[in-house]
């Protein structure tokens, strides 16, 4: 049967199975347990390792066991293993690794490290790896590689790229194979970089293209930012290849100043300066010399020049002004400085100048306002000027009752005062919108003028004021005689008041409305046909007004004009301001005690009746009155409605003795002690009067 | 239950397909024929493993089984004759190993030997017929007898190491 003999033959398989491999087997089970026996006993003899090949001789009966304790080799082996490894892994290999391949624990291999690299230089071990000369050789072939292409190459890429230490890299790869396998140059001043020729060249030639095209200061970032050259390399060549220029310093934020820039600035100094005779420092900064003082020390070294706050000046200029001001005084005129040096300088800059130029001498003939100097010399013509406008602008004032009107007219005052506040007010508007210019130069001749007023004008004033005001009282006493007492106060009032007031307040509101229409008429010294073309002139507004109030000026009536100015002041958005009685009051109370003060003081009887009447007549009309001596007669006669009949006679009798006294003659010493005696009688009829007074008034 | 470890060894063992006893004739040799294959498997995994533990042969016709089986204990191998025959109702009915050396001596044996095979033997066996061999039989039922029965018997000092020439 073909079948059994089948399960015959799988029979004997069966058998064969069960007996060939079983031999085998027991013995390898046992063999670590032999093998440490015979380790343990030192008998060992011949031992085989487990795949019966490896023998060893009682010699090296040091053993080492693999990992997993199956395999057993001689140190030797172990030695023998690691270089072929070495080999096999293209001449580097890991430690770590290399117990893995060989199957041993790393102490084995670190302990038979020494072992490994006694005799073979060529091998190293580095960072727990094993490195050959093959693979040293490999490197060295790729580091010249990537050099030629790159152009340069640092140890610290290649450490990285190799993972080797940076030492390694540079001593045993590196520097003992530059110029055999590896073609270029080490950095002298860090040895840690290597490049080549063609690099250098090539960076040397952009960099040198990059700075002599710039012609502007530039940072050194922008320009290595655009060459793409290392800011290190940048540094140690630029002194090789550049004498285009300078930098700043040596820093990564320094500036690359082309010469041909520093050049052309230094020129355009030097030609200002030398056209100009100064600097501005504005103009410097603009150039990009902000450091300008040093700058100028270096440029005017030699040179004779001046610091001044905005500028530097040279000599010259100031010789020019010191010139300037020589013949100023020589020509006895004044000088504006401003004008005569160039217009960049401020006020301080020729401050310092005057201030310089001015020496103790030359200060003595000047005065210097702001930016005028003046000549002591012109200011004495100026004030012989002014002393003659001014005499005969004083003498027109007491001419035409200017100065009266400001001595008796106290009422109107008020009003004045205040209607002039206003004036100015709108004046100082006004003129604002006019020429500086102009103005300072008009400023600084009124200054003079004012302060030339201002010593000689009072005295003036009250001189040609006294002598005037005597003259009107002749005048007014020759009407006096013609006409009666009653009119007394109405005359005077008559004949001051069209000259003084209405002419005056007329002249000041047009004085008003010209600076109001900015029109530049002083109108002071108008005419009557001048004053009257003037108004034709004005706008409607002010025309209707206007006209009226003139016409009143040319009549002799007050209460017209009074009329027409309301009129007129309305126009201009004047109020005329209410006569203030309770002022006047105290006016004329003071007047009366200060009077009243001296005849209490007075001993001469002709004095005590002119002081009695004057206040007599100031208590019975509430006003005042300055009369001289030679009226007290007519001042008597006017009084003596209001005196009682017994005081009027003692006046008279006592005004009679006055005259007997003054006629001199006989009678005269007789008169004398007449007025002694009615002295006191006077007197009480003066101040006892004031009582009786407000009843009747 | 089995342990782990007999577990692995019994899935390693090929399973049987065909269902036939001593008299079926022609099935009984295709049945044999697998019998002798999973041995062999059994065998050589045993080896690779480095577990021998048993020799066997049979008879012409495969009826009866015979050879020795040995225990490891204490770097000592006992070592013990075993047979079987193959019973009429196969596979049904699980072959029923003996260690003739060992009847009497211990109580987890029938008379002639037969070693007494655990709870689970039986229906785990009933479960996979016809998947199961001799070569099952061996690994589930002697092999776990061995490890528990001889430490036990050696101990009791009714089995003692016979200095034998043996391999």
């Amino acid at each position: 049967m073909a079948d059994w003999d089948e399960i015959k033959r799988l029979a004997a398989d069966f058998q064969k199975v069960q007996l060939s491999s079983s031999t085998q087997r027991l013995s390898e089970r046992n063999c670590i347990e032999i093998v440490t026996w015979l380790i343990q006993r030192k008998m060992v003899d011949l031992i085989f390792t487990s795949d019966g090949k490896e023998y060893m001789t009682p010699a090296h009966l040091i053993l080492i066991f693999t990992s997993d304790g199956k395999e057993y080799m001689t140190p030797a082996h172990l030695i023998n293993d690691i270089r072929g490894e070495l080999y096999v892994n293209g001449g580097r290999v890991n430690l770590v690794e290399l117990a893995k391949i060989i199957g041993v624990d790393l102490s084995h291999i670190n302990a038979h490290l020494n072992d490994v690299l006694k005799g073979h230089k060529d091998i190293h071990s580095v960072l727990g790896q094993l490195v050959d000369s093959t693979y040293i050789t490999k490197i060295a072939g790729e580091i010249n590689e990537k050099l030629q292409q790159q152009g340069q190459i640092n140890i610290n890429d290649l450490t990285l790229q190799y993972d080797l230490p940076a030492d390694f890299v540079q001593q045993h790869v590196v520097e003992k194979n530059l110029g055999k396998l590896i073609f270029g140059k080490q950095d002298k001043k860090d040895p840690r970089i290597f490049f080549t020729e063609t690099f250098i060249a090539r960076t040397k030639a952009k960099i040198r293209g990059a700075l002599i095209g710039l012609t502007k200061p530039t940072p050194i970032t922008v320009i290595l930012s655009h060459a793409d050259v290392s800011e290190r390399l940048f540094f140690s060549l630029f002194d090789q290849c550049c004498s285009y220029g300078s930098l700043t310093s040596r820093l990564v934020g320094a500036q690359y100043v082309p010469n041909i820039y520093t050049r052309s600035q230094n020129e355009w100094v030097n030609n200002f300066y030398k056209q100009n005779g100064y600097l501005e420092f504005d103009a410097l900064n603009r150039l990009g010399i902000s450091d300008y003082k040093t700058y100028l020390k270096k440029l005017f070294a030699n040179d004779d020049t001046i610091l001044l706050k905005s500028c530097v000046i040279s000599k010259n200029i100031l010789d020019r002004a010191e010139a300037d001001i020589e013949e100023c005084i020589n020509s006895k005129s004044y000088l504006d400085l401003q004008n005569n040096l160039p217009s960049v300088f401020n006020e301080q800059d020729i401050q310092i100048i005057t201030e310089t130029i001015l020496n103790t001498k030359k200060l003595r003939e000047t005065i210097v306002i702001e930016n005028y100097i003046l000549s002591k010399a012109f200011l004495e013509t100026l004030i012989v000027d002014c002393s003659k406008k001014l005499e005969e602008n004083a003498n027109k004032v007491v001419e035409n009752g200017k100065y009266q009107h400001y001595q008796t007219d106290l009422q109107i005052l008020n009003l004045k005062t205040q209607k002039m506040r206003i004036c100015q007010k709108k004046l100082k508007l006004t003129s604002g919108r006019r020429e500086e210019k102009k103005q300072l130069v008009v400023r600084v001749v009124e200054v003079h003028k004012e302060e030339k007023r201002k010593q000689n004008q009072p005295r003036n004033i009250i001189e040609v004021g006294k002598h005037n005001i005597e003259e009107i009282f002749e005048q007014i006493q020759e009407k006096l005689e013609e006409e009666g007492l009653d009119m007394l106060i109405d005359s005077i009032a008559n004949y001051l008041h069209p000259i003084l007031n209405e002419k005056d307040i007329t002249t000041e509101l047009l004085n008003y409305i010209a600076a109001e229409e900015n029109m530049n008429t002083v109108t002071d010294n108008f005419t009557n046909e001048q004053r009257l073309k003037f108004v034709n002139d004005l706008s409607q507004t002010y025309k209707n007004a206007f006209s009226t109030l003139t016409k009143t000026l040319s009549g002799q009536n007050v209460e017209e004009f009074l009329n027409s100015i309301d009129d007129a002041l309305a126009t201009c958005s004047m109020i005329l301001k209410k006569i203030d009685k309770k002022k006047d009051r105290i006016v004329i109370l003071n007047h009366k005690h200060s009077l009243l003060e001296q005849l209490d003081k007075c001993d001469d009887p002709a004095l005590a009746l002119h002081l009695t009447s004057l206040i007599l007549f100031v208590s019975a009309t509430q006003n005042m009155l300055h009369a001289s001596g030679r009226h007290v007669s007519s001042i008597l006669v006017f009084l003596k409605q209001f005196l009682p009949p017994e005081q009027a006679e003692e006046l008279s009798s006592y005004h009679e003795f006055v005259t007997l006294m003054l006629g001199g003659g006989s009678e005269a010493e007789n008169a004398k002690e007449r007025l002694k005696e009615k002295l006191p009688i006077i007197k009480t009829i003066a101040t006892e009067f004031k009582k009786i007074n407000p009843e009747k008034s | 239950m089995v342990d782990e470890g007999t577990r692995k060894t019994l899935s390693n063992i090929p399973l049987l397909t065909t269902k036939a006893g001593p008299r079926d004739k022609e099935l009984w040799i295709q049945r044999l024929k697998e019998e002798y294959q999973s041995l062999i498997k059994y065998v050589q995994n045993n080896k690779s493993a480095d577990n021998d533990w048993f020799r066997l042969e049979s008879n012409k016709e495969g009826t009866k089984w015979f050879g020795k089986c040995w225990y490891i204990h204490d770097l000592l191998k006992y070592e013990f004759a075993v047979e079987f025959d193959i019973p009429v109702t196969y596979p049904v009915t699980a072959p029923e190993i003996a260690l003739p050396e060992l009847d009497g001596k211990t109580a987890k044996m029938y008379r002639g030997g037969k070693i007494c095979l655990s709870d689970h033997f039986k229906p785990l066996w009933a479960r996979n017929v016809p998947k199961f061999g001799i070569g099952h039989a061996m690994a589930l039922g002697l092999g776990p007898w061995l490890a528990v029965e001889i430490p036990d018997l050696i101990s009791k000092g009714v089995v003692s190491y016979k200095e034998k020439a043996n391999s």
